[in-house]
Order: structure tokens, then C-alpha cells, then sequence
């Protein structure tokens, strides 16, 4: 088990290289650089932009650019500088990246909240107008866009007070005692974590029904219920757990997507999280600082899908890493 | 003691008293307002972005900009409802018979928010700073009239002499551009080549020494920015009482327009920086209600326009010769003939896109200085404007006509005119784009829109030349100057769009844009100045270098317990006099 775990971490410093070099490249291969958004500003004259680019060093060949950053990312771990902010790649994307986190597991808990008891609840009652109602409820929801959704329940929200409107504090919030702090985070948290949560719920739903009815009709089932057990206990703690181990694999991805899920709820709820960095240094070109996004997403996906072979292993007996 | 004693003791106390007043010879700046307020309150401001620096001098856009105009203070500050400089920490100032040497007596008793005095010495540091080559500064060129950089020099601690090769027009303004920076605290930093890392968003507030009304309290990285008064800032009001009078201003960052809309309707925030035209109507019904008043701001200070790539090639080696036109030989010919552009410009109609894309929130523009620059707008009378029947007749006149009858016309040789028209994708320029083609085709030519990404444009515009026509627009002057237009008028501009950088001007009539805009930027009556500004723009209306669309108007909500807010067009439009800002009694909560 250590040695699985110990090779898949090695195997993420080749991938790493690999996501750098092809961020680099697709980023030189767009037109423009972090400089010809500034071109723009009709006071700034073509002597200075050719001396800024100098300053940046983007008037180097785009290959002796990135030679030069992985140079200095495998000799010095730097991972270069933000050109807007002037600051050091991590320290800019640290900020986001745990706020993120935070309204992702949110919306996970709503959709692994929601998606399992009510598709088992329909598997349970297949063919009946529970299991048809789950399922149109699910479908409308995802065929209704984030953007759509967000704004709506933001509008509820300016319309009843009952939640803030966006944002992920209240502007008094360093004077809130803890418990009141978390309260506010949470009242905050509420809404973008049902639109990110949402999203997912219906294939996850159908996923869950899916599984419990293909072990319903197994024959240990069959023997459960003529042993006489009631129908409740049947689907709650034999068919259940075995129904799950598919899920697993699902959530491992879901673990995968954390940081890049959320973009469009962070945006409308004003969410200050790692996916609006991530999208405004794509927009301006702050090209070190698009590489370390992209990094930080390939570091959590290959996390995200470790825990999941991990979890998988923990909940099945037949599966051993070795 | 006797009672002799007594009374010179008092004397002598008296006169202590009286020197200690005397000693530091305090000299307050005036602020003007309307009306004198009280102090306390917060004003929360919705913005899309936050600050990427608070570091005046390497800020690259208007986020960290505006920030840092609050944060430091300059020798001169721009007043944005008479539209002129007026004097800050320079008292007053004198200029040289021959306009180049400029004397600045700066204010006695301003000091910096930890109580360090503002001097001199400060102001040379600054313009070392901002003069440093080793950095990369967009101010650069604003403080360097002519391209050459001003002498600075102190004869005393109050007194800054700059000294300049050429007389300048705008002098003061660029001289007002550079904001003071403490140079005890960071004079290290910069000797040592950390100068472009310092006072960024993650410096402790305590350590941001500042030079303006406030200081910061609180930045909390894309949630909000909480600024605060700085105790020291010299600025007073008419009864002599310090300033800012608000004790918090707060940017809160809501990325989204339609969530700012919502925030504010919900009594969130107190102002919001940007609306979007359809939202006009809903913000005007709902005033009574939400204690607010929507300012009506005018005109914007950008513009939109179309033209024709009439770019030549400057420099040998490229694929086509030096001097050969990098559109297509036949489109060249139709773009570079004037009646063609001007039949163009008569087959749009205007007030279309005002009512569809605006809601009717528009005005015609037909020059860089739209209406919202109030001291150089000037009417125009002869510009080619909507008549679609003149269009067809001087195409017609011009050789082009439907020969084969398939609603196309086609010039003198027998080719269709057909074009390009790029512009940037996700803006409502794309919408604008669709008129102007439906407008096109009702003369018979066909026009095809291209939406792309905004970077590939710029690139099309400035460097590969790739287009045959494109619709973009310019932002605004900061000061609002047609001198500072001078990319755009010049031959040699960056922003000459329709034949940029010439080595030497192709054509008299550029050659006259070059000379008239030499006169525009020398020292002259402010009558003088707006007549080359109104002869500058008859030129490139008359050859219809650029094809002119409508501009939109600006309103924004403030609310209505907030007394001397009054919004302006000018940039900082909401917060260009927060330091007079204050809650009114009756408004407290």
C-alpha cells in the first residue's frame, strides 16, 4: 500500500513537467501577451511598451522563456512572479485556493447529500410517480444553467433579505465572535453551494439508481427477502453498501474538479475563489501565473484520485493495491 | 509670588503659546464642496475588480489606479466637475517667461499617515522612481513631454523646480500625475531593486505609509478593501476641520453587473462604478423606494468607431515589399478612396443603434472628445451623418453599381464589394458590428462580422495587419486633453488605427494632423487650444479616416443620505471627492 501510494506521488513529477510545458505552450500559441491589453491605453507610447516588454522578458523567444522557467522551477522550486501583482505565483493563488475548497466540498455535500437517499428512494420505487418526479426534478436541474440558477436565487435573495447577496462575509465580519463568524460563512455559503451542488445531482442521482437496482436483482437479494427480512432492510443494509463501491470511483473525480468546478458560481456570487484568478490571468495573459493555476488543478486531480482508489480499497475487501 | 511675577509668567506663557502655533506655519489645503459635512459613516462602493498593487507608480490598470489616487496624494489634483488641475500639495506654483522652468512651493505641515513631513525631498524621490529605467512604469510617457524627461531639482525643502526642454501644454496635468511616495520608508527597498514588490496588496496596512486622505485598513484579496483617514492628510474643510470626514471607505469586489445590481437594490452597497444601459430604467422606478438618485453623467469619455486597414509596410523583410499596402490590391483601392469612406459613413443610421443597443441611451459622436469632455467637446455641423439615398449617389458617382443585379454592387472593374469587419467578441460592439453590416447592405454592399477574441484583434490592429476593416473604440483620456490623443492623431502613433507608426506622414493631410498637434501640445489660450482640437477632428472627419458610431450615456445610483456626492464622467466618477463625502445627520443609522 505504501509503495502504491510512494510511486503514484512519483509519477505526479514527470506529469507536473508535462502540464507546465503544455500550459507554456498553448498560452504562446494564443495571440498577445500580458502587454497588448496595455497597448490599448492610448497614452502609452510604442518606445515604452518595447521597454517593458524587455523588463518582463517578453521579447524572448517563447522557447528560451520557458527553458528558463522550468529552469528555475526544478533548480530553485520558483515558479515565477504574477507580472500584475508583482508578487510570487503561490502567494497570489494561496488566497483563492482554500475558499474554493471550501464552497466545492459544500456543493459536494449537496449533491452526495441529495443524490444518494433519493436515488436510492427512487430505485426502491422504480417505475412508481416518485421515481418519474425524482427524476424530471433532477433533469430540470441540470438542464438549467449556473448562470441562470445563481441569478435567480440571488434575486430571492435581494427580494426576501432571508440570505446576503453574493460575497462570502458580511463587511462586519471581523467583529462577529467565532460561532457568529461561522454562521455568517455559512449563510453566505448557503446559496452558491446548492447552484455548484446541483449541477452534478441528477447524473449522480441516476447514477445511485442504477447501481441499487442492478443488485436488487441479485440472487443474494433474492435470498434476503425469502428469508423473510422486510423490504427496508434489504435495500438499507444489504443492497445499499454494495450499491455504493461505483460511487466511489464518481466521488474521486468529483475530488478531481474541486478547483475548477465553480468558476461560474464564483463569479455571480462574487465567491472569491481560485477559479476567478485563474480566469482573469488567462484573460491579461499573466502567463506564470496561468501555469501555476493549471499545476495546482493537476496536483488535486491526481490527489483527488488517489483518495478515491484509496477509499475504494477501504470499502471493498476484493480490491488491494499493491 | 508677587503679582508682577504673575503677569510675566503669563506673558511668557502667552507668547510660548503663540510661538508653538506659529512654529510649524501649518498651511491647510481649502478643499472645495459644496457643503461643509460631519464626520463618521462608511460609503461601501461596488467594483468588478480588486487591486492587483497599491503602488502608485507600477500599476498597470484603473482597479489599482484608483486605489492608489486615493492613497497618495500629487502636487496638483484634477478637479472633475470644472475639468481643470487645481493646486494640492504644491500651494501654488509660477513658470518662467519662456515656459520652461516651473517653480512648486509646496504646502508646509502636510505630512505623511505616520506623521513623517511631506517634503521636497520626497517629491525628487518620486520622480527618481518613476524615472527609474530599471522598472516598468505605464506613467512614463505622461511625465515625459516631448519624450524627454523634466530636471528636478530642490532648492529648499518646500520648493521643487522642474525644468523642461520645449514648453509643454500640459505640464501641470503630467506634473499632477506623480503621486508622493514616502521616501523614508522606501528608498531602501528601491536602492536594493525591490521597489516593484513594495506596496503590494499584501503589505501590512500599518506599514503603508500614505500621502493622501486615507490610508488602508483592511485588503482582503477579491472580497473588499476597507480604506480609512489618514489622521494627517492637510486637506481641511471651510470651518477648518479635517479631512475625510467618512471614517471607512469600503470597495467591495462583485465580479458580475447584474449581482451588483441586486447587492444595491438590496440596500448593500451605496454606489455602484459601472451599470449596464438596459438596467437604466429599473434603477430610475425604483429611486423613491431605495433612497437613491441615478445621476445622469452624460456622454462617456469612449468612443466607438470603424476604419479601413490602409496600413502600408514600414519595415523591409516581412512578405510584401516596403511601402505596399497589407490589405488586398483591389480592397486598397475602394478603402483608400474617400468618397468610398464616406458613402460608408452616410449608410449607417445611428440613431438605430442608440435605440436597439443603448435603449436609447446614447448620443452621436464623431470625435475622440465626446460631449463628456466638457472643455474640448465642440458641435460639429458638416459630418457625414445618415442619408442612405447620398450614400447611393456617390457610389454611384464613384463608378460602383449593380451590374449583374444580385443586390451587390461592384466597382468600376467589375468586382463585388465585399469586406470583413472584425471586432472583439463578448461586447455589445458585436451587436453594434450587425447594424452596421444590415445598414451596408441596404446600399448594396456586403459586409461579413467577425466576432474574435479581443487579444487577436489587438494583434490584427498593431501588428500582423490582418483585417480589412474593424470596429473598436479608445477609453479615456486621463486628463481629459486631446493632447493626450496624440497616438491617435499622430502619423506616427500607435493608435493612428488606419496607418499606424509612419515613418514620415503619407499624406498633407496627416502631414497637417502632425503640425496642428505640435501647436495643440505648446503652451496657449484655452481658446486657442479647443480651436486646434475642432480643426484636428474637421480633418479626420472630412477624409473619414475612421467611420464614427454612437457613444453610450453613464447614470449611477448613489444614495441619497450622502451629502457632496455628486458623480462625475471623469474617471473616478464616484470617488473623485470622497474626502468631502459625509453621511447626512438625518441619515444615520
Amino acid at each position: 500500500m505504501r509503495t502504491f501510494v510512494l510511486r503514484r506521488l512519483l509519477q505526479l513529477v514527470p506529469l507536473l513537467l508535462a502540464v507546465a510545458v503544455l500550459t507554456f505552450v498553448l498560452l504562446k500559441l494564443a495571440p498577445g501577451d500580458y502587454l497588448t491589453a496595455l497597448a490599448d491605453n492610448p497614452q502609452v507610447s510604442a518606445a515604452t511598451l518595447d521597454t517593458m516588454r524587455h523588463r518582463f522578458g517578453l521579447d524572448q523567444p517563447w522557447t528560451v522563456q520557458l527553458l528558463l522557467y522550468l529552469k528555475n522551477v526544478v533548480l530553485h522550486l520558483d515558479f515565477g512572479e504574477s507580472f500584475s501583482r508583482h508578487q510570487p505565483v503561490f502567494a497570489v493563488l494561496r488566497e483563492g485556493l482554500l475558499n474554493t475548497l471550501l464552497l466545492a466540498m459544500a456543493g459536494a455535500v449537496v449533491t452526495w447529500g441529495l443524490a444518494i437517499p433519493l436515488g436510492a428512494w427512487a430505485a426502491a420505487r422504480q417505475g412508481t410517480a416518485v421515481d418519474r418526479t425524482l427524476s424530471l426534478v433532477a433533469f430540470i436541474g441540470l438542464s438549467v444553467p449556473e448562470v441562470l440558477s445563481g441569478l435567480l436565487l440571488l434575486m430571492l435573495a435581494a427580494n426576501t433579505g432571508w440570505f446576503p447577496v453574493g460575497g462570502m462575509r458580511s463587511l462586519d465580519w471581523e467583529s462577529l465572535p467565532l460561532a457568529g463568524r461561522a454562521l455568517d460563512v455559512l449563510r453566505h455559503l448557503l446559496l452558491p453551494a446548492l447552484v455548484v451542488g446541483l449541477v452534478p445531482l441528477a447524473s449522480r442521482m441516476r447514477q445511485m439508481r442504477a447501481n441499487l437496482l442492478d443488485v436488487l436483482r441479485l440472487e443474494y437479494i433474492t435470498t434476503a427477502r425469502a428469508k423473510g427480512l422486510d423490504e427496508r432492510t434489504v435495500v438499507m443494509k444489504h443492497a445499499l453498501r454494495n450499491a455504493l463501491n461505483p460511487l466511489i470511483t464518481l466521488f474521486g473525480y468529483t475530488l478531481g474538479s474541486l478547483l475548477s468546478g465553480s468558476l461560474v458560481a464564483e463569479i455571480i456570487f462574487s465567491w472569491p475563489g481560485l477559479g476567478r484568478v485563474t480566469y482573469e490571468a488567462i484573460l491579461s495573459r499573466d502567463q506564470y501565473l496561468v501555469v501555476g493555476a493549471v499545476l495546482m488543478a493537476a496536483v488535486v486531480l491526481v490527489l483527488g484520485n488517489l483518495v478515491a482508489d484509496l477509499l475504494l480499497a477501504a470499502a471493498d475487501p476484493r480490491i488491494r493495491h499493491e | 509670588m508677587d503679582r508682577r511675577n504673575a503677569i510675566l509668567t503669563g506673558l511668557a506663557t502667552l507668547l510660548v503659546l503663540g510661538g508653538l502655533v506659529r512654529a510649524p506655519c501649518a498651511q491647510p489645503l481649502r478643499t472645495p464642496m459644496r457643503e461643509p459635512g460631519v464626520p463618521g459613516g462608511r460609503f461601501v462602493i461596488g467594483v468588478t475588480n480588486d487591486a492587483r498593487t497599491l503602488n502608485p507608480i507600477m500599476s498597470n490598470e484603473t482597479s489599482s489606479s484608483e486605489m492608489s489616487d486615493l492613497l497618495f496624494t500629487a502636487l496638483t489634483e484634477f478637479d472633475n466637475i470644472a475639468q481643470k488641475p487645481y493646486p494640492v500639495l504644491a500651494r501654488s506654483w509660477e513658470v518662467s517667461p519662456d515656459g520652461l522652468t516651473w517653480t512648486w512651493h509646496l504646502r508646509r505641515g502636510a505630512r505623511f499617515s505616520d506623521g513623517h513631513p511631506i517634503t521636497a525631498e520626497d517629491v525628487l524621490f518620486s520622480f527618481a522612481v518613476a524615472y527609474d529605467s530599471t522598472l516598468h512604469q505605464s506613467i512614463y510617457d505622461l511625465l515625459t513631454p516631448h519624450g524627454q524627461k523634466m530636471q528636478v531639482s530642490a532648492p529648499d525643502s518646500y520648493t521643487v523646480v522642474t525644468r523642461i526642454a520645449r514648453p509643454h501644454a500640459l505640464l501641470v496635468e503630467a506634473v499632477g500625475s506623480l503621486r508622493i511616495l514616502p521616501r523614508h520608508v522606501l528608498e531602501r527597498a528601491w536602492r536594493a531593486g525591490r521597489f516593484a514588490s513594495s506596496y503590494g496588496v499584501s503589505t501590512p496596512p500599518e506599514s503603508l505609509v500614505t500621502s493622501g486622505p486615507w490610508r488602508l485598513r483592511q485588503f482582503v484579496p477579491r472580497e473588499k478593501t476597507v480604506l480609512t483617514g489618514n489622521p494627517h492628510w492637510f486637506g481641511v474643510d471651510a470651518r477648518g476641520r479635517r479631512l475625510p470626514y467618512l471614517d471607512e471607505v469600503v470597495f467591495v469586489v462583485v465580479p458580475d453587473q447584474n449581482t451588483a445590481t441586486l447587492k444595491f437594490q438590496a440596500g448593500e452597497l451605496d454606489g455602484i462604478d459601472n451599470v449596464k444601459a438596459e438596467d437604466y430604467g429599473t434603477f430610475a422606478r425604483n429611486q423613491a423606494s431605495g433612497g437613491y438618485t441615478l445621476h445622469d453623467l452624460g456622454a462617456a469619455l469612449t468612443s466607438n468607431f470603424l476604419w479601413f486597414n490602409l496600413n502600408t509596410v514600414k519595415q523591409p523583410g516581412g512578405r510584401k515589399p516596403l511601402g505596399a499596402p497589407y490589405a488586398d490590391s483591389v480592397e486598397y483601392g475602394w478603402f483608400s478612396s474617400r468618397d468610398f469612406r464616406r458613402a460608408l459613413s452616410m449608410a449607417i443610421d445611428r440613431d438605430a443603434i442608440i435605440r436597439s443597443i443603448y435603449f436609447g441611451e446614447g448620443v452621436r459622436n464623431w470625435s475622440l472628445m465626446t460631449p463628456g469632455y466638457r472643455t474640448f467637446f465642440t458641435p460639429r455641423t458638416t459630418v457625414p451623418d445618415y442619408d442612405p439615398a447620398a450614400a447611393r449617389r456617390l457610389l454611384a458617382r464613384a463608378g460602383y453599381r449593380d451590374r449583374d443585379g444580385d443586390g451587390v454592387i461592384e466597382d468600376a472593374n467589375g468586382r463585388p464589394v465585399r469586406f470583413t469587419l472584425k471586432t472583439n467578441a463578448g461586447s455589445t460592439r458585436v451587436q453594434m458590428a450587425n447594424f452596421v453590416r444590415d445598414d451596408l447592405a441596404r446600399v448594396g454592399i456586403q459586409c461579413t462580422v467577425a466576432a474574435v477574441d479581443f487579444n487577436t484583434l489587438l494583434k490584427n490592429m498593431r501588428e500582423d495587419f490582418d483585417y480589412d476593416a474593424i470596429l473598436a473604440g479608445l477609453g479615456a483620456a486621463v486628463p481629459p486633453d486631446p493632447g493626450m490623443c496624440g497616438n491617435f492623431y499622430r502619423s506616427s502613433g500607435l493608435s493612428h488605427f488606419w496607418n499606424t507608426r509612419q515613418t514620415r506622414p503619407e499624406t498633407p493631410e496627416e502631414a497637417r494632423l502632425d503640425a496642428l498637434f505640435g501647436e495643440l501640445l505648446r503652451p496657449g489660450t484655452l481658446a486657442a487650444r479647443q480651436r486646434l482640437s475642432a480643426q484636428l477632428d474637421e480633418i479626420v472627419d472630412d477624409q473619414c479616416w475612421v467611420i464614427w458610431l454612437p457613444t453610450m450615456k453613464i447614470k449611477l445610483p448613489v444614495r441619497n443620505r450622502f451629502g457632496n456626492a455628486h458623480p462625475t464622467i471623469l474617471p473616478q466618477r464616484l470617488l473623485w471627492n470622497i474626502e468631502t463625502v459625509f453621511v447626512k445627520p438625518q441619515g444615520r443609522r
